[in-house]
């Protein structure tokens, strides 16, 4: 049986990977997955096993609530947690500020301190190791008892050790005879670090924010209420009362509030935000509509099939939700470190222990205890929290100057270890929206004069097609022509009279139709264009063919060059589309995609990125459809063109706004920039600290009788944090 | 053509239940039933002249149905 829940109590990433890693191990659970941005937990159980409290009981245990019952009240406890936490980690950081600048100033600059100013930076601490670096102590607690360590344990055991060590020193005199300098008070470090890490994750927090904001606005494609007929009668009624067999009424301009099919009527509806397509569609009797498209011109009656949570908008909105949790993980730099760091320090401080028990002077006990101490106060940079969080800031800076949205920073630090791009056609590398790219006109007529009836007549129709004549003339000619006796001919074209001589502009069915002589010269013509994937106009005047003119989707100019740049950084390039074969291949040729598939729905689609990540590819999706919002989502990193819809742009970590596909390519060289400069941040973050580590340790004792003091904690504390800073802005003016 | 058919549509509840059917119906425009009214008139307008279809769909809804004119 598979299941989702809600789950309370996630701060970072790595939770979710605890939390996977803790429960895996159960009785009875066949998969369990932890889906971090949208704090849920899928499951697979057995339920003559395993039942859903006891998974939630281990859940507790290290900390974390799964919400049992997937009812309203469930879904807002959520939320309102949610928002909490940012508000909690906003006071939280307010309060650490406020308490840690004077501790900090008196620290640096009063250096003989009276016993009662050290009394005063004492009194100083205790809001911001207790109130604010609260959460980690409890995490690092919790997770403790279960033999696992993070950044909290790092950042709990070193403000925690620094403090009472500090306070010990403040009130009694313990340590007193053992040390000389200073006095032993690392207040200053023990806060300071907790300030700039709680900075680090209320940055992080509210970039994390918009991600689940956007997600949870998806299902609001449908309009709220639909026009029902009740018994003879149009009633306004709520879409959640909508059942199959209603018959909805849809006027021009509005949205299709369910899935169903045309009753009575035809129109044109526009498909574009599930299907891509952009230009609308012709329907009438028997033919299926979709909740959430957008009805053009024509008013029409159709019979509800599946509505609310059962429409093809909400199962994609559902596949989704479950490709988030199937999505591949990224795992952070900063956490990777910080696993391994943290044993390591704790063993060196042990060692230290040993080294001065064995080896050290009277009274050996204080002086193994202070030096072990100094290494736990000593191992955490306070500049950890800070390394990732401000270079994701420069990069993510850099990347919206150029039109680059990220809206997931962790996308922008994923998307340097990409080797395979899939890139949607329409929207994606052609523009999505038709040009008049061909034209051609017989010599026997005048061309000005029918030219200009044409755009008069264009002017008038509705059909999609008409506004790239329009635009395409707009500039050379006027169209003032006197229109009479206009007809929309749904499905083939329209009729009217210009300056009262008849014309005929549409399809080649509509001249057949309507007798319209169609000289070979044309004839040929349109033989030769129809073999492309474009849509050709043919125009009449008085029932004879004068011209033709062919409307494409056109390949954005630039995509061959991105596609050639792609490949040249090894970077694998495929194409995936719903669209036909000869279309797909067409445009494939054009920009030199030897790998493409054709007529694809959704969820193959998905299945297609699903596959390659088996493979072990990873893989950056590209594409601005509802239909690719599946793929999207499951992809490492997904790119939404800002141009397309509002679900790929909130399925995407990463949304380019002025849909040039060139930003793919920039995307990458600035997650690389940004990912290097991360990295540099962390050695820097470290190298100060782990440099005094040997200090600390008491390594010069036997030398000098140097032993690790307050200022040597400050300077690498203001040196690390510094480096960090400036190795982060140096980022801003990289090419 | 307009029909009308005595029935036994006695409430919103009733109506409910004969909407898809009557919904579905290719050669019905449109329809309405009194319920105020004693005999509870359906009063459907057709595009043509089958009134068979009707009585079979609203019978095939659980509901009892003669044709008035």
């Amino acid at each position: 049986m598979v299941k989702q829940f809600n789950v309370l109590g996630m701060t970072c990433a790595s939770c979710a990977v605890s939390l996977e890693t803790y429960l895996k191990g159960m009785d009875g659970l066949n998969s369990v997955q932890v889906n971090y941005p949208n704090q849920s937990i899928f499951v697979d159980y057995d339920e003559e096993v395993a039942n859903i409290e006891e998974l939630s009981n281990k859940a507790k245990e290290i900390g974390y609530e799964i919400v049992v019952g997937q009812n309203k009240e469930g879904e807002s406890l959520v939320s309102t947690v949610k928002a909490s936490r940012e508000s909690l980690l906003k006071r939280r950081l307010i309060v650490a500020a406020v308490f840690t600048l004077p501790v900090f100033v008196i620290s640096m600059f009063v250096m003989d301190r009276s016993n009662s100013l050290n009394q005063l930076l004492f009194w100083l601490s205790i809001p911001v190791v207790f109130y604010s670096g609260s959460e980690f102590f409890v995490n690092a607690w919790k997770r403790l008892r279960h033999g696992m360590t993070n950044m909290d344990t790092l950042v709990a055991l070193s403000t925690g050790v620094a403090f009472f060590f500090s306070s010990i020193n403040t009130f009694t005199d313990f340590f007193s005879n053992t040390i000389t300098q200073h006095g032993g008070i690392y207040f200053e470090s023990a806060v300071v670090i907790i300030t700039f890490i709680l900075l680090g994750r209320f940055l992080e927090e509210k970039a994390k924010k918009k991600t689940t904001d956007a997600i949870n606005s998806l299902l609001n494609l449908a309009p709220k209420t639909a026009s029902v007929v009740i018994n003879g009668e149009i009633v306004d009624s709520p879409v959640e009362s909508l059942l199959k067999g209603d018959l909805v009424i849809v006027k021009p301009g509005e949205k299709i509030p369910a899935d169903g099919r045309i009753k009575k009527g035809e129109t044109y509806i526009d498909e574009s935000m599930i299907t891509g397509e952009p230009v609308p569609v012709h329907k009438s009797k028997g033919d299926t509509v979709l909740a959430g498209t957008v009805n053009q011109n024509g008013v029409f009656r159709f019979l509800v099939e599946s509505a609310g949570k059962e429409t093809f908008i909400a199962d994609i909105v559902r596949q989704v939700e479950a490709a988030q949790n199937s999505k591949p993980k990224i795992q952070l730099l900063v956490d990777k470190i910080a696993s391994i760091f943290v044993p390591i320090i704790i063993v060196l401080s042990l060692v230290t222990a040993v080294m001065w028990l064995w080896l050290g002077p009277d009274p050996v006990f204080y002086y193994a205890l202070i030096n072990a101490i100094s290494v736990l106060i000593i191992a955490c940079p306070c500049a950890l929290g800070l390394a990732t969080p401000t270079a994701l800031m420069v990069g993510i800076g850099k990347a919206t100057k150029l039109g680059i949205l990220v809206k997931d920073a962790n996308a922008l630090e994923a998307l340097r270890t990409v080797d395979t791009i899939i890139m949607d056609k329409t929207g994606t590398i052609t523009v999505g929206a038709p040009e008049v790219v061909e034209e051609f006109w017989s010599s026997s007529f005048d061309i000005l004069e029918i030219k200009n009836a044409l755009v008069s007549a264009e002017r008038l129709s509705e059909h999609p097609l008409s506004k790239a004549v329009v635009s395409y003339y707009n500039e050379s000619l006027n169209g003032t022509c006197k229109i009479t006796g206009f007809k929309n001919l749904l499905g083939l074209g329209i009729e009217c009279y210009a300056n009262d001589e008849l014309f005929h502009v549409g399809n080649h069915k509509l001249m057949t139709k309507h007798n319209c002589t169609i000289p070979d010269e044309i004839e040929s013509v349109y033989a030769n264009w129809v073999k492309e994937p474009r849509t050709v106009i043919l125009i009449a005047k008085n029932r004879t063919v004068a011209g033709l003119l062919a409307i494409e989707d056109q390949i954005k100019e630039d995509a061959h060059n991105v596609i050639d740049n792609l490949k040249s950084k090894g970077i694998n390039v495929i194409m995936l589309s719903g669209d036909a074969e000869s279309t797909v291949s067409h445009v494939s040729l054009k920009v030199g995609i030897s790998n493409y598939h054709a007529a694809l729905s959704p969820t193959d689609k998905y299945n297609f990125v699903k596959q390659l990540q088996h493979e072990g590819k990873n893989i950056a999706m590209v594409g601005d459809g509802i239909n690719d919002s599946v793929a999207l989502t499951q992809a490492n990193v997904g790119i939404a063109m800002g141009s397309g819809t509002d679900i790929a742009m909130s399925s995407s970590g990463i949304t380019i706004m002025n849909s040039r596909l060139v930003n793919v390519s920039n995307a990458i060289h600035i997650s690389k920039l940004t990912s290097r400069t991360i990295k540099q941040n962390l050695f820097w973050a470290f190298f100060y600290n782990v440099a005094a580590i040997p200090i600390a340790a008491g390594v010069l004792y036997p030398i000098n009788g140097f032993m690790l003091s307050p200022m040597i904690a400050g300077a690498a504390m203001s040196l690390s944090s510094l480096s960090v800073l400036l190795n982060s802005l140096r980022l801003k003016v990289k090419k | 053509m307009i029909a009308t058919f005595k029935t036994n549509i006695n409430c919103g509840n009733c109506i409910r239940t004969v909407s898809p059917v009557l919904n579905a119906l290719d050669n019905v425009e449109s329809w309405q039933v009194d319920i105020e009214n004693p005999d509870k008139i359906l009063t459907v307008e057709l595009d043509d002249q089958d009134v068979d279809t009707v009585i079979k769909s609203v019978e095939s809804a659980g509901f009892e149905i003669l044709l008035i004119d």
